[in-house]
């Protein structure tokens, strides 16, 4: 089912973020050895490295893309307690002629005290924005006034978390319906009890990010967090990693319900928790219409999830990080509708599945 | 054990114990100096100078040589160092150039012994020789090394680095008569002790000032520098010319360096600004500490290894005013908890996975990264067994894509591209929007337009023909559909699977059926998502079968809990119902239900190829004889559009709003709508659909949709021959009088589509450019300029 092709990436360290670009045709790497390493498609389906440049003077932990509209833009944060923005410029050297493209640092966003954790741009419809969360627990919100300029950024947002952060992710829905919304990861292993996923939402009427409010918690380090692309759904799917992937629904309570003034309630279930991995899952990531996920984990597999019609989800896939046929990969196979290889999955769906019946 | 059986014999039989701990300072620290015997530790700074015994469970304060009622200058300490052979000798460094021996066996409560008033400004540094009682060097920010013999009043010898400020001085190990110093313009020298006339040696080791040295305690001609452009390196100096064997990269100045005992590469460092922590690195490893100290508050000004032998206690003093031991097991191990892995999903469905070499490895049983080839042999010969090097970690980048076809998004295009939406007759788009999903194996995609045009056209349009032609192509490959509705003419093999699977639908109508206002819902989502298995499994072109194995299983739990239900005699009252009461509209409930059965109906009629036509008229006749209005099933098609969104295929919802109009607008409010164009428009664009978005954009019904396209562009055009901008006029240019709008290549005047360089305001007919750059990358019209085509 899957072509694994691998990279001959030439980082001098880990590597701890892939991102696609809108149109999926470009690739980002950002390393431990302080680089970025831009990739591009080529007409035969291969990806070839066409800018590798020195970013930080720490660790990158994250690397992004802004819309495309916006100009061929990257955003990447660090340890070294900064966050930069990053366009490519188009020029006559010979770095064309070498298939090289030449990236230019537009601005360093300093206000961190402790590491940059997490960047990410918002949905496009909110115009060219930026948050950051760091280390000491802030969230951190700039916006670009000019989209023409980059090396303007403003700070519009300083939002207090009270843990230490680690990955965000802006809720994607263009809907008016939908407010602008933005949920907060922690890794903060001494605080036991506190919750290790909170989300902001943002207010018309006082102009402020103030957190949602949400019955659910999860008191595990959370290493990721991932809104389901919305695609016109009412409700938002999120999926966050932890010691185990987990899938919720958050439906907004309709509007005339609550009182105007504050955040919207959200009803939130838990659809699915895998333990599958066995580990740490550190990474999860939603394909484009928000009907598969993807997670990986310290068992060096990448894991596929998908839910059924009943709303059960259950595993899809497994592939190993070689890409190399795992016994779970057959299932894939439209010849082999056999389960067997793989028992402890259905098990798990079923669970899911009881806990989908449970909450509809 | 091997690690501790080692540090005993070090510490001849009394192994250090303690915790991690730290106490409070009157006043920041500069510089802090351990005692030989590791149990005492001296602290100065500007305003304070005292010595701290180390207990087991907290710092004592023994001593304060901070004595006097009017303490002077001399007091002001910018270093400390507490002479390794001597218990009873220290040294400071002054702010204002002093020099000044301490002897702690001197009875009075002023320990002061000497002072050396030479040199003109602060003294950064102050370094006895290692192995010589009296021999104490300073260095100074005047630029000069001087050499005291502390039996003498005045130095013995000058250094002159010829350079700028002296930063570091610091004696060789091992070289009895060598010392390194640093300098402010990144200059590194070594000197032989008996000829001060010229140095040994220079080279320039970092770029701006270096702030610190330390030689390694094992490792002959072995020297760390660290400077205020972050870095931190190690040289070998016993070549001819310094040769650079590592570099660590930290985020902020460097301000000390210290190598630690009994690791031979590790080396805590500690910065100067911004940064607070103190961090441990392996040198083999440049870019992620090994360890990290963080229970300062403001910079760390001091930092020493509690005993030469030890490399588990680290003592530190900082601007925060207070002095710490930190036990190594008790650091935070950054590599830890960095995040080892990333992982993407494409838009095609293609994922890119980055990962942990050895996480992979161990799997796909792939050697691991053989190490850096950087390291000379001779180092890497003797490796510490006390201290396992975990590798140089790399990681695996590979890219799954999806084989074409199978899973990839490839139908999602396929089906914006060739689907209509507007311009024909309604039954035609249905149709041929129906053979187009078919042809995509969307069964159930093509099932809803088929339903779609018989809800909506009339009957006389409908061609039994034409309707079997589409419904036997949809049964040769709609198996889930079948077994999902059309029991009376299920084989028995497959009989028992698919009451199993009605039964479990019909478990949630039961349920529902309690709750009047929800049933709609409820059984909207059972009549779609029985063949739904459908959208939901193109994406990896999953197996049905695999779905129906998890029949059994599931129902399983169902069954028992609803074992007196038979299953035929519901569908079917029902259906007779709707006859029977085509509108009552006190019977809500009966009203909604019947026209999902209905549904169902031309369905299973549709479906069953065996019964075809006959059924398929007959139902379609029956509800047409009922004459119920299209709108009778609005609310219906509602609910299914509602469920495509829901399900993550706007694409359908959007298709069928449009190709519908006006027919269920109405139902649907206008939100929801703008929020299924804009959300398909934006995911057409991420397929570069643009053609197939901009006809969206301007089908669509939703204001705030239309006028997407609607906002102006404007372009300011150069003339080709003047540069001048050109006026409104059109492609005539005011000043020169020429038309703009020539070819460059044919040099004809270009109607229709013109594409010019922003760069020379040259261009030509597209097909003409376009071939032109292929061959070369100037402009065509020979003015030299390197155009862009992209």
């Amino acid at each position: 089912m899957f072509l694994p092709h691998s990279i001959e990436a030439d980082h001098k360290d880990l590597i701890h973020d892939v991102s696609f670009d809108f149109h999926g045709r470009r690739m980002a790497t950002c390393s431990s050895d302080q680089s970025i390493k831009v990739w591009d498609k080529s007409e035969s389906g291969h990806w070839h490295c066409t800018a590798s440049w020195k970013t930080h003077s720490g660790s990158v932990w994250h690397v992004t893309w802004a819309h495309p509209e916006f100009g061929q833009v990257l955003a990447s944060c660090s340890v070294d307690r900064t966050a930069a923005v990053w366009e490519e410029v188009v020029g006559e050297s010979n770095d064309k002629l070498r298939g090289q493209s030449h990236w230019v640092k537009r601005k360093t966003l300093l206000d961190s005290r402790t590491s940059v954790t997490d960047v990410k741009f918002a949905p496009k419809h909110m115009g060219l924005m930026l948050a950051t969360c760091s280390a000491d627990g802030i969230l951190r919100i700039y916006e670009a006034p000019d989209v023409m300029n980059l090396s303007q950024w403003s700070l519009q947002h300083e939002i207090p978390c009270k843990l230490s952060c680690s990955c965000i992710s802006w809720n994607p829905s263009i809907s008016p319906a939908h407010y602008p919304m933005i949920a907060v990861g922690s890794n903060d292993s001494s605080r036991k009890a506190m919750t290790k996923f909170q989300i902001f939402e943002y207010n018309e009427n006082t102009k402020k990010y103030s957190k949602a409010e949400i019955l659910m918690t999860v008191t595990d380090p959370v290493h990721d967090i991932a809104f389901a692309p919305n695609l016109g759904r009412s409700f938002h799917i999120l999926a966050i990693a932890t010691k185990d992937v987990r899938i919720f629904t958050l439906k907004p309570v309709r509007k005339e319900l609550t009182s105007s003034g504050g955040p919207t309630k959200l009803e939130i279930h838990m659809v699915a928790q895998f333990a599958n991995h066995n580990s740490q899952v550190w990474r999860v990531s939603w394909n484009i219409t928000g009907t598969m996920l993807a997670s990986a984990g310290d068992d060096g597999c990448v894991r596929l999830w998908k839910a059924n019609y009943m709303d059960n989800w259950k595993c899809a896939g497994i592939l190993n990080g070689k890409g190399s046929p795992v016994n779970g990969s057959s299932q894939l196979g439209n010849s082999n509708p056999s389960l067997s290889s793989n028992t402890p999955n259905l098990q798990n769906s079923l669970h899911g599945s009881s806990a989908g019946r449970k909450h509809s | 054990m091997e690690k501790m059986s080692r540090v005993t014999t070090a510490l001849s039989g009394s192994a250090l114990t303690g915790r991690t701990m730290h106490c409070h300072l009157d006043a920041p620290a500069n510089a802090i100096s351990v005692c030989r015997d590791a149990a005492q530790v001296v602290v100065a700074g500007r305003s304070i100078f005292k010595i701290y015994a180390i207990e087991e469970e907290q710092f004592v304060e023994k001593l304060n040589l901070r004595v006097g009622r009017k303490p002077s200058l001399n007091l002001s300490c910018a270093d400390v160092v507490w002479h390794q052979m001597d218990e009873n000798l220290l040294a400071t460094a002054a702010t204002n150039g002093v020099v000044v021996t301490w002897n702690l066996g001197r009875p009075s409560r002023n320990k002061q012994d000497q002072l050396f008033t030479e040199h003109k400004r602060t003294v950064n540094k102050v370094c006895f020789h290692p192995t010589e009682a009296h021999v104490l060097l300073s260095g100074s920010q005047d630029g000069f090394m001087k050499c005291f013999d502390l039996r003498r009043k005045d130095s013995v010898s000058t250094f002159s680095g010829q350079s700028e400020s002296v930063r570091d001085v610091q004696f060789s190990i091992r070289d009895y008569f060598t010392f390194a110093s640093t300098f402010e313009n990144g200059n590194v020298q070594l000197w032989d002790i008996r000829r001060p006339d010229r140095c040994e040696r220079m080279f320039t080791a970092h770029n701006g000032p270096v702030f610190c040295c330390d030689w390694h305690p094992e490792d002959r001609g072995w020297l760390a520098t660290g400077g205020r452009d972050k870095m931190v390196k190690v040289w070998d100096m016993t070549t001819h010319r310094a040769k650079e064997m590592h570099c660590v990269q930290t985020i902020a100045s460097v301000a000390r360096v210290k190598w630690r005992p009994e690791c031979r590469h590790h080396l805590a460092t500690c910065s100067m600004m911004v940064d607070h922590n103190i961090y441990v690195w392996d040198v083999r490893r440049p870019f992620v500490p090994a360890a990290m100290f963080e229970e300062h508050r403001d910079v760390t000004t001091g930092i020493a290894w509690r005993h030469p032998h030890d490399p588990s206690f680290l003592l530190s003093g900082s601007k925060d005013s207070t002095l710490c031991q930190h036990l190594f097991r008790d650091a935070s191990q950054p590599v830890e908890r960095a995040n080892p892995e990333g992982l993407c999903y494409g838009l095609f469905g293609d994922l890119a996975f980055a990962a942990k070499e050895s996480l992979v490895a161990a799997e796909s049983g792939r050697k691991p990264y053989m190490g850096d080839r950087r390291h000379p042999i001779f180092f890497k010969r003797k490796l510490d067994p006390a201290e396992p090097f975990s590798g140089l970690a790399s990681s695996a980048l590979s890219v799954f894509e999806t084989e074409s076809g199978g899973g990839s998004m490839s139908w999602f295009v396929d089906t914006a591209e060739r689907y209509a939406l507007a311009g024909r007759p309604l039954a035609e788009l249905c149709d041929h929007n129906a053979k187009v999903a078919r042809e995509l194996g969307r069964n159930q995609v093509a099932q809803t337009w088929t339903m779609l045009r018989i809800i909506y056209c009339s009957p006389g349009l409908v061609s039994s023909a034409n309707l079997n032609h589409s419904v036997g192509k949809g049964s040769s490959c709609g198996l889930p559909l079948m077994n999902s509705f059309n029991l009376k003419d299920m084989g028995p093999g497959l009989g028992s699977e698919t009451r199993l699977d009605r039964s479990k639908g019909d478990t949630r109508s039961d349920t529902a059926l309690l709750d009047s206002s929800a049933t709609l819902i409820t059984n909207e989502d059972n009549e779609e998502t029985e063949g739904s298995d459908v959208p939901a499994d193109y994406l990896l072109g999953d197996v049905e079968g695999e779905e129906d194995e998890l029949y059994p299983l599931d129902t399983e739990h169902v069954h028992p809990e609803e074992p007196e239900y038979v299953l035929p005699q519901e569908a079917f009252p029902l259906r007779h119902e709707i006859v029977d009461t085509p509108s009552g509209p006190e019977h809500l409930q009966d009203k909604a239900d019947s026209p999902h059965v209905s549904g169902n109906e031309a369905d299973t009629a549709s479906l069953a190829p065996v019964d075809s036509s006959s059924s398929l008229l007959s139902v379609s006749h029956a509800l047409y004889d009922s004459r119920l209005p299209p709108d009778f099933f609005s609310v219906l098609v509602r609910d299914m559009l509602h469920f495509y969104a829901e399900q993550g295929d706007v694409q359908m919802a959007v298709s069928v709003l449009i190709v519908l109009g006006e027919r269920v607008r109405k139902d649907i409010d206008e939100q929801t709508q703008e929020h299924w164009y804009t959300s398909y428009i934006d995911l057409l664009q991420r397929f570069c659909l643009w053609n197939v978005s901009n006809e969206v954009v301007k089908l669509s019904t939703s204001r705030a949709v239309s006028c997407l396209n609607q906002a102006s562009t404007t372009l300011h055009v150069n003339c080709s021959h003047c540069k001048r901008p050109m006026s409104s006029r059109g492609w005539v240019c005011d000043r020169c009088h020429r038309c703009a709008s020539m070819c460059a290549v044919c040099h004809h005047v270009v109607k229709g589509l013109f594409v010019w360089c922003q760069g020379c305001s040259h261009g030509g007919h597209l097909q003409h450019i376009m071939k032109w750059l292929e061959g070369s990358s100037h402009c065509p019209a020979g003015c030299g300029h390197l155009c862009e085509y992209s």
